[in-house]
C-alpha cells in the first residue's frame, strides 16, 4: 500500500498538497474555505490551459516553449478584433484560429523540417512575441467590452463560464487520451521507431500535438484577457516555463510517453495554491519565486531519490530470484 | 583542404555576419564607423559572456537555463557585500564564489536526481532569482533601482578601454579564447565532447562523466558572475533582473553557432560569431529606424530560418550520390549539422 503510494506521483503529490494545505488551514483559520478554493481555481486557469496544451507535446517527447508568446499573440488578435467592432464570438474564433495556426507552424518546423523542438519553439517564442508587438504597435489593448469580462465573472457554483469550459476541456482531453487512438500519442513518445513500425502516423500525431498546444495557448489568452480586462505587451511572458514546471511537478516525464491529465491538474493547482497561501500568510511578494523554486526542486529531489531507490530494489529482486521481478519502476 | 574549410559551418556564419554588416552599412553609413562598430558591442557582449560557457554545457550533453538568474544573484551578492562594507575586490570575490556555488548546486542536483538538466535548471532559474529578490529585499532595495552607491572607480570599468578595445569586449574575447583552448586543444575539452556524444559509453569507458559535466556548469556559473559584475559596472547598480534578458539570446547564439542541442558537437568560434550576428542584427535594425519589437521578431525568425536551412541542407546532403562522399575520402566530412563532426575532426588523424 505504502509502496503503491510512492510509485504513484499524482497520489503522493495530492497527499503532500493536502497535508500542506491542512497545516496552513490550522495556522491561518479562514484559509480553507470555498471562497479561497474558488480563487485558487480561477487564478490557476491560465496556467492550467497552457499545461493541458503542453501535455500531449511532452507525451510525444517534444517540448514547446513558445506558449507564452502564442498566448500573447492570440490575446492581441482577440482584443484588436473586439476593439475593431467585431462581435464576441467571431473575435474569439479568430483568436483561437491564431493560436492553432501558430501551433501548426511549430509542428511544421519540427516535423517537416526536422528542427529540434526546443530550438524551433525558442525561435517562434521570439517571433510570435514580435508579431504581437507589431500588431499592437507596442501599446496595451484597453477598453475591452463588458461581455468579454462577463465570461470570467463568477457564475453558478462560484465558477465562471470559462472555468466550467476549462473543466470540460480537461475532462475531454483525459477521455481522448484514454481512447485507443489517444494512446497513440504516448506511444509515439515512448518509442518513436516502434510506433512507426506499428504503422502509426507518427508525424501527423506530433504535428497535431503542437497544433493542440497552440489552440490551448489561445484559450489561455482568452481567459487572461477576460480576467484582467486589458492586454499588456508582456501578457504571458514566462508562463511557458511555469507550465513546464507544473507538469514536471505533476509527474509528466520530459522523456515522453508518461503523464496524465490528473497529474497536470494537480501540479498546476499545487503551484497556484502555494502562491495563494503565501498571499494569505502575508509573506512579502518577493518570497514567491524562492519558495516556488524550492518546492519544485524539493519535490523533484525527493521523487528522483525515491524512484532511484525503487529501481535499485527491483533490480536486486530480479537478480535474487533469477527471473523478472516487479516491473514498472520507470 | 580549402573545400573542406569552406564547408564548415563557421565560415557560413562569418559570411552571413559580413553580409549583415555591409547591408546595414548601405542602409545607414553611420553603422560602418569603426567607433560605432566597436563600442556598440558593449550593449550585447554580455550575452556572449554566458553563451560561450553555455556552449560547453550543451556540448557535454547538458543544458543550463538558470544562468539568467545567476547573473542577477551574483550582482546582488556583490552589492550586498559592498553594502556591508567590504572593499570592491573582496565583494567581487564573493560574487564569483556565489556563481561557482550556483553552478555546483545545479550539477549536484542533476547528479542526485538523475533528471533531465532542463528540469533542474528550470527549478533553479526560479530559486536563484527568488534568492536574489529576497536578498535585495532584506536590505530594502526596490526592484528596479537595485543596489547602487559603488565607487566611481568601479563603475568607470564599464566604459573603460584597454588596448583601444572597450573593456567588456576585451573581457569577452579573452574568456572566449581561454574556453576555446580548453574545448578544442585540451584533454578536458576532448572529454566534454566524448561525454556529450555518448554519455553511457563514456561512463562504461571509465571517464569521469559527472566531474566533466559539473565543471561545465561551474564554468557557466563563474562566467555568469563575471557578467553580473560587468553589467553592474555598466549600469551603475546591482539589480535582480540584470540577466533576465540574456536567456533566449544566449541559447540562440549557442544553437546558431552550431552546437547540437543533443550534445556532442559545437564550437566556441561558432558561438562567438553567433553572438556578433545577433548583436549587430539588433543594433543595425535599431540604427535603421526599425522599432525594437520588429527586431525581436526578426531575431526569432533568424534562428528558425538558419537552423531550418541547416537541417534541409543536411537532408539534401544525405541524398547526394555517394560518389562525392567517396571522392572526399571519408564518410563524415560534412559541416556540423551531422552530429559526427568531432569524429571527422580530431581523432581520425
Amino acid at each position: 500500500m505504502f509502496e503503491r503510494l510512492l510509485r504513484n506521483r499524482v497520489l503522493s503529490l495530492l497527499l503532500v498538497a493536502g497535508g500542506a494545505l491542512a497545516v496552513l488551514g490550522l495556522l491561518a483559520p479562514g484559509f480553507l474555505t470555498a471562497a479561497t478554493l474558488g480563487s485558487v481555481w480561477s487564478s490557476a486557469l491560465v496556467l492550467l490551459l497552457l499545461s493541458l496544451g503542453l501535455l500531449p507535446v511532452l507525451l510525444t517527447r517534444n517540448i514547446d516553449v513558445s506558449g507564452g508568446s502564442m498566448l500573447g499573440l492570440s490575446a492581441a488578435v482577440l482584443g484588436l478584433s473586439l476593439n475593431a467592432g467585431l462581435g464576441l464570438a467571431p473575435s474569439i474564433a479568430l483568436g483561437l484560429l491564431t493560436g492553432l495556426g501558430c501551433g501548426l507552424l511549430n509542428g511544421l518546423l519540427v516535423v517537416g523540417l526536422g528542427v529540434p523542438s526546443i530550438v524551433a519553439t525558442l525561435g517562434t517564442l521570439g517571433l510570435y512575441r514580435g508579431l504581437m508587438l507589431i500588431a499592437t504597435g507596442g501599446r496595451w489593448i484597453e477598453n475591452l467590452p463588458q461581455d468579454l469580462k462577463a465570461l470570467a465573472a463568477r457564475g453558478a457554483l462560484g465558477i465562471s463560464p470559462l472555468g466550467l469550459a476549462t473543466i470540460a476541456l480537461a475532462a475531454g482531453l483525459a477521455l481522448a487520451l484514454a481512447t485507443r487512438r489517444g494512446q497513440w500519442v504516448a506511444a509515439v513518445g515512448d518509442n518513436r521507431e516502434a510506433a512507426r513500425h506499428l504503422g502509426l502516423p507518427v508525424r501527423r500525431i506530433e504535428a497535431l500535438a503542437f497544433g493542440w498546444s497552440g489552440l490551448c495557448a489561445a484559450a489561455a489568452g482568452l481567459v487572461y484577457a477576460a480576467q484582467i480586462g486589458f492586454i499588456p505587451n508582456q501578457a504571458g511572458t514566462g508562463t511557458e516555463l511555469r507550465a513546464i514546471a507544473a507538469l514536471v511537478l505533476g509527474g509528466v516525464s520530459l522523456l515522453g510517453g508518461s503523464g496524465t491529465v490528473a497529474g497536470a491538474v494537480v501540479g498546476v493547482v499545487f503551484l497556484t495554491a502555494v502562491d495563494t497561501a503565501l498571499v494569505f500568510l502575508r509573506v512579502p511578494a518577493y518570497w514567491n519565486d524562492l519558495i516556488a523554486g524550492a518546492v519544485l526542486l524539493g519535490v523533484l529531489l525527493l521523487d528522483g531519490r525515491v524512484r532511484l531507490a525503487l529501481a535499485a530494489r527491483d533490480r536486486a529482486a530480479r537478480l535474487r530470484h533469477g527471473h523478472a521481478g516487479r516491473d514498472g519502476a520507470r | 583542404m580549402i573545400l573542406r574549410l569552406a564547408r564548415r559551418w563557421e565560415v557560413a556564419l562569418l559570411l552571413l555576419l559580413v553580409a549583415e554588416i555591409l547591408i546595414f552599412g548601405l542602409i545607414n553609413p553611420r553603422f560602418l564607423r569603426p567607433a560605432s562598430l566597436l563600442f556598440g558591442t558593449s550593449d550585447f557582449v554580455h550575452i556572449g559572456m554566458v553563451a560561450v560557457p553555455l556552449t560547453l554545457v550543451i556540448i557535454a550533453g547538458g543544458i543550463d537555463v538558470s544562468f539568467a538568474s545567476t547573473i542577477g544573484l551574483c550582482a546582488i551578492c556583490f552589492g550586498l557585500a559592498h553594502h556591508a562594507g567590504a572593499p570592491v575586490p573582496l565583494a567581487a570575490l564573493a560574487a564569483l564564489a556565489a556563481g561557482a556555488a550556483a553552478g555546483l548546486f545545479n550539477a549536484a542536483m542533476i547528479r542526485a536526481t538523475r533528471l533531465q538538466p532542463l528540469v533542474i535548471t528550470l527549478g533553479t532559474l526560479y530559486l536563484f532569482s527568488g534568492a536574489a529578490t529576497v536578498l535585495s529585499g532584506l536590505i530594502g532595495a526596490q526592484g528596479y533601482e537595485g543596489i547602487g552607491g559603488f565607487p566611481p572607480g568601479f563603475t568607470a570599468l564599464g566604459y573603460a578601454t584597454l588596448l583601444g578595445l572597450p573593456l567588456p569586449l576585451l573581457t569577452f574575447l579573452v574568456l572566449s579564447a581561454l574556453l576555446a583552448i580548453l574545448l578544442h586543444a585540451s584533454r578536458l575539452g576532448r572529454l566534454m565532447v566524448l561525454v556529450g556524444q555518448n554519455e553511457d559509453a563514456a561512463r562504461h569507458a571509465g571517464l569521469p562523466v559527472d566531474r566533466v559535466q559539473a565543471l561545465t556548469y561551474v564554468l557557466t556559473g563563474l562566467a555568469a558572475a563575471v557578467t553580473g559584475l560587468m553589467l553592474t559596472a555598466y549600469f551603475g547598480a546591482a539589480r535582480v533582473d540584470l540577466g533576465s534578458a540574456t536567456l533566449l539570446p544566449a541559447v540562440t547564439a549557442a544553437v546558431l553557432g552550431g552546437a547540437s542541442i543533443y550534445g556532442g558537437s559545437g564550437s566556441v568560434v561558432g558561438t562567438v560569431l553567433g553572438v556578433f550576428l545577433i548583436g549587430y542584427l539588433q543594433q543595425g535594425l535599431q540604427m535603421s529606424g526599425v522599432p525594437t519589437q520588429v527586431s525581436a521578431a526578426l531575431a526569432g525568425a533568424l534562428l528558425v530560418a538558419v537552423v531550418a536551412a541547416r537541417q534541409v541542407g543536411a537532408l539534401l546532403r544525405d541524398r547526394l550520390p555517394p560518389r562525392r562522399l567517396l571522392a572526399a575520402g571519408r564518410q563524415f566530412g560534412g559541416p556540423p549539422a551531422v552530429q559526427t563532426e568531432s569524429l571527422g575532426g580530431g581523432e581520425e588523424r
